[in-house]
C-alpha cells in the first residue's frame, strides 16, 4: 500500500532515510489524534425548543396554504373557501359586438354612421330602435329598395344573413346594435328570432321597405 | 452511527421527500395548465407572442437581463407592485404557460417588466433606453447597449423609419450627428423590443381575482 | 478503530499515542495527494478568476459605463460569469478535494487509483471553462445556479460520476467501525448533488416543465446546491477540523446526530422562500417558509455542539490558522442562516425581497462560512500533501484580516442597503430611480469590499505558489502558526 517514492515510516522497510522519516514523523506526530465524538446529553431547553418550533410550523402550514390547491395565490384565503368558480356570465352585447364587427362593419361601419349617401346609418336611425319584426327580417332575407332612414334617402340592397348566421347570433347582434352609439332600444332574444324565422320561411327575396312598413 | 445502508436510506428518503412534494406534486397539480377559455371573447388567454417577441426573449436571456428585472407582480398590499403601476394583479402560474423559459428572475436593481409593454408601449422610448439608459433615464445603473444598435451610412431614399431620434447635443457630444448617417437598431434590438412589448397580463383570470378578506361582523368578538 | 487509546489520547494528551495509526495516515495523505493538489490548485486559479469577474461586475454596478461597450461583458454576463466560477470553480473544487481527504483519512483508507480523480479533475475544469466561456459569448440559460449552457454540462457529469463514485469506493473499504459525523455530512453531499443537478437539467433546459413549475424546480435546485451540497462539505470539514486541532472530543454525538437530520429534512423544502409572494401556489410557499424556520433547529444545534467543544480552548484562535478560519466560517454558518429564517418570514420578505440584501446575505453565506471554512481546511491540507510548511506566516495574516473583514463589510453593507432599498421599493411615493440613487453608496462600499477581499485572495496564491516553489526542507519542520504557543512543553497546537 506504499507510494512509491513517497517516505514510508514503517520502520522494517528499506529505503526511506532518517531524514526523511523525521520529516515525516515531525508533521504527523504534532497532529493531535484523529476526531471523536463525546456524548453528553442533549440540552432540555433545546427540545422546548424544537418542539415550539414544529407546532408553530404546523400550525403556519395549515392555515396558510389555501387547501393545498394549485390555484390558490393569496396565501390569506382560508382553507376551503376558493370555492365553486363563478359562473360564467355570457354578456350579449360582448357576443353581438363580435357578429357585428365580422359581419356588419363593412357597410354599417364600426362607428354606425355607414356611407352617406350609399349605406344607412344604425346609430340614431328610427329603424333600428324600431320595431324588432322589422329588424329581424332585414337580417334575415336581406333589403332591397328606397329607404328613408334619419331623414336622408338611400336605395341600395343589403344581403341576407339568415343562412349563416344562428339566431343567436343575430339576437345578439341586434341587442348590441340597439343599445350602442346612445341607441335605447329594447333587446333581442334568440326566440324570436327564432319565431320569425319559422314565420317567414316561406318568403324569399329581399324585404322592401314598404313590404316592413305594413308590419307593426 | 454504524450503519451505513441506514444512513444512505435516510439520506434518500430526506430528498425525496422534498422532490415529490415540490416537484412531482406541482408538476402533477399543475404542470399541464391550459389556456383559459373566455366564452365571451371567444378566444383563449393569455396571447401566444409573436415570432419576432419569441426571438427577443432568447436575446433577454442571453444579455441576462433577467438579473436585475424581476417579471412577476406580487399581490395588492403586499409590497407596492400595484401602486406603482407594474401590474393591477398578482401574477398567477397561467401567464406563463407560453413561456419556454420563465423569467421570474430575484432582483429589482431595476423595476418589474411584467407589464412593461403595457406600461410603456413606445418603441421610439425603448430604442433610446436600451441604446444609452441615460437618455429616458438619467442616473438609471443600467448598462447601456451600444452593442445591439449600427451607425452606418444612409442608403439613399431608404432612411430608416427605426432610426434613433437622438437629442442634438447628445448626438453632437458622441459623435453622431455625422451627416447622411444614422442609428439604427441591429435585429437583436427590433426583437428584444417586441419581446418587451409582448410582456403585458390584461387578461384577469378566475384565479388571479383579487381575494377580499371577509370583513369582521360589526360589533365581533 | 482503537477507540480506547484514541479516547485516552484525547483526556491526557501527554499519553503516548498510537504511531500505527499515524503512520497509516501518512501513507493514506500520500494516497490523496496528487488528485487533492490538482483540485486545490484548479480551486485557486478560479478563485481568481471569479474574483476579477466579481470586480467587474460589481464596479459596472455603480459605474454602468465601466467597460460599457462590450458585450461579452455586459453586467448580465459577467455577474452569472463571476457565480459560476465562484461556485462551480472555486467552490466545488475546494469541496472534492477536501470531501475525498476528509474520507480518506476517516475511513481509514487510502485512495485507490488515484489518477482516475485527475482525469475526473479535467473534465470538470473543461467543463466549467467551457461553460463560462460560453456565458460570456452570450450561451447563458439565465437559469441561475445553471446557467452554463447544455454543451458543457455533460463534461461536469463525466466528473462527478467519477469524483463520487471514488468517495463511496474509499468509504466501503473504511477500517473504522464508527461513522463519523463529517463522513454522514460527505456521503449525504456526494449522493444529493447530482440527484438536485440532473432533475434541474432534464427539467429545465432537456424537457422544460410549463410554466412556473420552472421556478418551483430552479428554487429546489439552486438552494439545495447551498444547503445539501456546500453546508454538508463545509460543516464536515468544520466537525473534522475543530476537534482535531483542538484534540477534544466533539461535545455531543447526540447533536451531531440531531443537527444532521434535522438538516436533512428542513432544509431541502427551505428553497421556496425564494419564491415568496410570486406565481406559484401559496402552500408550497408556506411550506417552504415554515421548512426555513425549522432550520433554527439543526443550525441552533450545530452552534451549540461547535461552542461546547470550543470552550475553554478559545486561546488556540491566536495561534492556528485553520482554527481561525474554520470557526470565523462556523460562527458566520449560525448567522446566515438565522439571518436566512428570519428572512423567510413573510412580513420581513415583503422588505427584503429583490434587494441587495438577498446578495449580502448570499455572499455571508458561501464567502463568510463556506469558502473561509475551506481556506481553513486547505491550510491544514497542503502542508500534509506537500510535506512542506506555509512559507509566510504574515501571508496567511494578511489574508485572513482582509477576508474577515472584507466579507463582514460586505455583507454588513448590503444588508443595510438592502433593508433601505426595500423599505423605499415599497414606498410608491419614492420614484423608482431615487430608490436606485439611495443604493449607490452602498454599491461603492461593496465594491472596497470586494478589493479587500482580492488583496487577501492575493496573499493566499502568493503563499500557495511560493509553497509549491519551495523545495523541502531536511529534517523536521515547525508549522506556520500565527504565533508561537504560549506552552512549549505540551506538543504545539496545530
Amino acid at each position: 500500500m506504499s507510494a512509491e517514492g513517497q517516505p514510508n515510516p514503517r520502520l522494517e522497510q528499506a529505503g526511506a532515510s532518517d531524514e526523511q522519516l523525521q520529516r515525516v514523523h515531525a508533521i504527523l506526530l504534532r497532529e493531535k489524534p484523529e476526531p471523536t465524538e463525546g456524548y453528553s446529553p442533549l440540552p432540555l431547553a433545546l427540545l422546548g425548543l424544537m418542539s415550539a418550533l414544529i407546532l408553530f410550523s404546523a400550525i403556519y402550514v395549515g392555515r396558510y396554504s389555501g387547501g393545498f390547491s394549485p390555484m390558490v395565490y393569496d396565501e390569506r384565503m382560508l382553507p376551503g373557501m376558493q370555492g365553486a368558480a363563478a359562473p360564467v356570465v355570457l354578456d350579449p352585447r360582448v357576443l353581438g359586438k363580435r357578429v357585428f364587427t365580422t359581419n356588419c362593419i363593412a357597410c354599417h361601419q364600426t362607428t354606425g354612421l355607414g356611407l352617406p349617401g350609399i349605406y344607412p346609418p344604425l346609430a340614431g336611425s328610427e329603424w333600428a330602435q324600431g320595431p324588432e319584426d322589422r329588424i329581424i327580417r332585414i337580417v334575415l332575407d336581406g333589403l332591397s329598395g328606397p329607404i328613408t332612414v334619419e331623414e336622408k334617402q338611400f336605395n341600395n340592397t343589403m344581403p341576407a344573413f339568415g343562412p349563416m348566421l344562428k339566431d343567436e347570433q343575430i339576437a345578439d347582434a341586434l341587442t348590441y346594435v340597439r343599445s350602442e352609439w346612445g341607441n335605447k332600444a329594447p333587446p333581442v332574444s334568440a326566440d324570436k328570432v327564432k319565431e320569425i324565422r319559422a314565420a317567414v320561411a316561406d318568403h324569399s327575396g329581399a324585404w322592401s321597405p314598404a313590404e316592413l312598413l305594413k308590419i307593426p | 452511527m454504524n450503519r451505513g445502508p441506514l444512513i444512505f436510506l435516510g439520506i434518500f428518503l430526506a430528498l425525496a421527500f422534498s422532490w415529490t412534494g415540490i416537484v412531482l406534486t406541482n408538476q402533477i397539480q399543475y404542470g399541464s395548465l391550459t389556456p383559459y377559455y373566455d366564452a365571451n371573447e371567444g378566444r383563449t388567454f393569455p396571447d401566444k407572442p409573436s415570432g419576432l417577441a419569441n426571438q427577443g426573449r432568447l436575446v433577454y436571456q442571453d444579455l441576462g437581463c433577467m438579473y436585475c428585472h424581476s417579471q412577476q407582480v406580487r399581490r395588492p398590499g403586499y409590497g407596492a407592485d400595484e401602486e406603482r403601476g407594474w401590474g393591477e394583479r398578482q401574477s398567477v402560474a397561467r401567464d406563463y404557460i407560453y413561456e419556454p423559459r420563465v423569467f421570474l428572475g430575484t432582483m429589482r436593481t431595476g423595476p418589474d417588466l411584467r407589464n412593461i409593454g403595457s406600461r410603456q408601449p413606445s418603441t421610439d422610448w425603448h430604442y433610446l433606453h436600451l441604446y444609452d439608459p441615460q437618455l429616458t433615464s438619467p442616473g438609471s445603473i443600467m448598462p447601456p447597449f451600444r452593442f445591439l444598435y449600427a451607425y452606418r451610412k444612409v442608403a439613399p431614399g431608404q432612411a430608416s423609419p427605426l432610426a434613433l431620434k437622438l437629442p442634438a447635443d447628445y448626438a453632437r457630444q458622441h459623435g453622431l450627428d455625422r451627416p447622411g448617417y444614422e442609428l439604427v437598431p441591429t435585429p437583436r434590438a427590433e426583437a428584444l423590443v417586441a419581446y418587451l412589448l409582448s410582456l403585458k397580463d390584461t387578461y384577469v383570470f378566475p384565479e388571479a381575482k383579487p381575494y377580499v378578506p371577509p370583513k369582521p361582523a360589526a360589533g365581533a368578538k | 478503530m482503537a477507540s480506547a487509546p484514541s479516547l485516552a489520547a484525547s483526556l491526557h494528551p501527554a499519553t503516548p499515542t498510537d504511531t500505527v495509526p499515524r503512520a497509516e495516515l501518512s501513507a493514506i495523505d500520500a494516497s490523496t495527494k496528487w488528485p487533492a493538489l490538482v483540485f486545490i490548485v484548479s480551486a485557486l486559479v478560479w478563485l481568481l478568476i471569479g474574483t476579477v469577474f466579481a470586480l467587474i461586475a460589481s464596479f459596472k454596478m455603480h459605474s454602468p459605463e465601466f467597460l460599457g461597450n462590450y458585450e461579452w461583458l455586459t453586467f448580465g454576463r459577467v455577474r452569472s460569469a463571476h457565480l459560476n466560477a465562484v461556485i462551480y470553480g472555486w467552490s466545488t473544487n475546494a469541496a472534492f478535494a477536501v470531501a475525498f481527504w476528509l474520507m480518506a483519512r476517516l475511513s481509514r483508507a487510502a485512495l485507490r487509483h488515484p489518477g482516475v480523480l485527475i482525469v475526473a479533475a479535467c473534465f470538470w475544469n473543461l467543463g466549467v471553462t467551457i461553460g463560462v466561456i460560453g456565458i460570456l459569448a452570450g450561451d447563458s440559460t439565465s437559469i441561475e445556479w445553471l446557467e452554463m449552457p447544455p454543451y458543457a454540462t455533460p463534461l461536469l457529469f463525466v466528473a462527478y460520476a467519477l469524483v463520487g463514485a471514488w468517495a463511496v469506493i474509499t468509504f466501503r473499504f473504511r477500517k473504522s467501525e464508527h461513522i463519523y459525523v463529517s463522513q454522514w455530512y460527505i456521503l449525504a453531499a456526494l449522493f444529493w448533488f447530482p440527484w438536485l443537478y440532473s432533475i434541474a437539467q432534464i427539467m429545465l433546459i432537456f424537457e422544460p416543465a410549463r410554466g412556473t413549475v420552472q421556478a418551483l424546480v430552479n428554487w429546489w435546485f439552486a438552494h439545495n446546491v447551498l444547503g445539501l451540497w456546500f453546508t454538508p462539505i463545509g460543516l464536515a470539514a468544520a466537525y473534522y477540523f475543530i476537534p482535531k486541532v483542538l484534540g477534544k472530543p466533539i461535545h455531543s454525538y447526540y447533536l451531531s446526530v440531531l443537527g444532521f437530520w434535522s438538516l436533512a429534512i428542513f432544509y431541502n423544502w427551505a428553497g421556496v422562500h425564494h419564491l415568496i409572494g410570486g406565481p406559484v401556489p401559496a402552500w408550497v410557499i408556506s411550506a417552504g417558509i415554515a421548512a426555513s424556520l425549522m432550520m433554527v433547529i439543526p443550525v441552533v444545534v450545530t452552534a451549540v455542539n461547535h461552542h461546547l467543544t470550543m470552550v475553554g480552548s478559545f486561546g488556540a484562535l491566536r495561534t492556528s490558522p485553520t482554527l481561525r478560519f474554520v470557526v470565523f466560517g462556523a460562527v458566520n454558518y449560525t448567522l446566515v442562516s438565522l439571518t436566512g429564517s428570519a428572512m423567510a418570514i413573510r412580513s420581513v420578505n415583503e422588505i427584503t425581497h429583490f434587494t441587495h440584501f438577498t446578495v449580502g446575505h448570499a455572499h455571508e453565506g458561501m464567502y463568510a462560512f463556506f469558502t473561509m471554512v475551506m481556506f481553513g481546511a486547505i491550510y491544514y491540507i497542503l502542508p500534509r500533501l506537500l510535506l512542506k510548511e506555509w512559507p509566510s506566516a504574515a501571508l496567511i495574516r494578511a489574508h485572513f484580516w482582509c477576508a474577515a473583514v472584507g466579507v463582514t463589510i460586505y455583507w454588513v453593507d448590503l444588508e443595510i442597503g438592502g433593508w433601505i432599498q426595500g423599505m423605499q421599493m415599497n414606498n410608491p411615493n419614492i420614484p423608482f430611480l431615487e430608490v436606485v440613487h439611495n443604493t449607490l453608496p452602498y454599491l461603492v462600499t461593496r465594491s472596497v469590499a470586494g478589493i479587500l477581499m482580492t488583496i487577501g485572495h492575493l496573499a493566499f496564491a502568493v503563499n500557495v505558489a511560493w509553497m509549491l516553489a519551495a523545495k523541502r526542507p531536511a529534517g523536521a519542520t515547525a508549522p506556520t502558526l500565527f504565533r508561537s504557543p504560549p506552552a512549549m512543553q505540551a506538543a504545539p497546537v496545530r
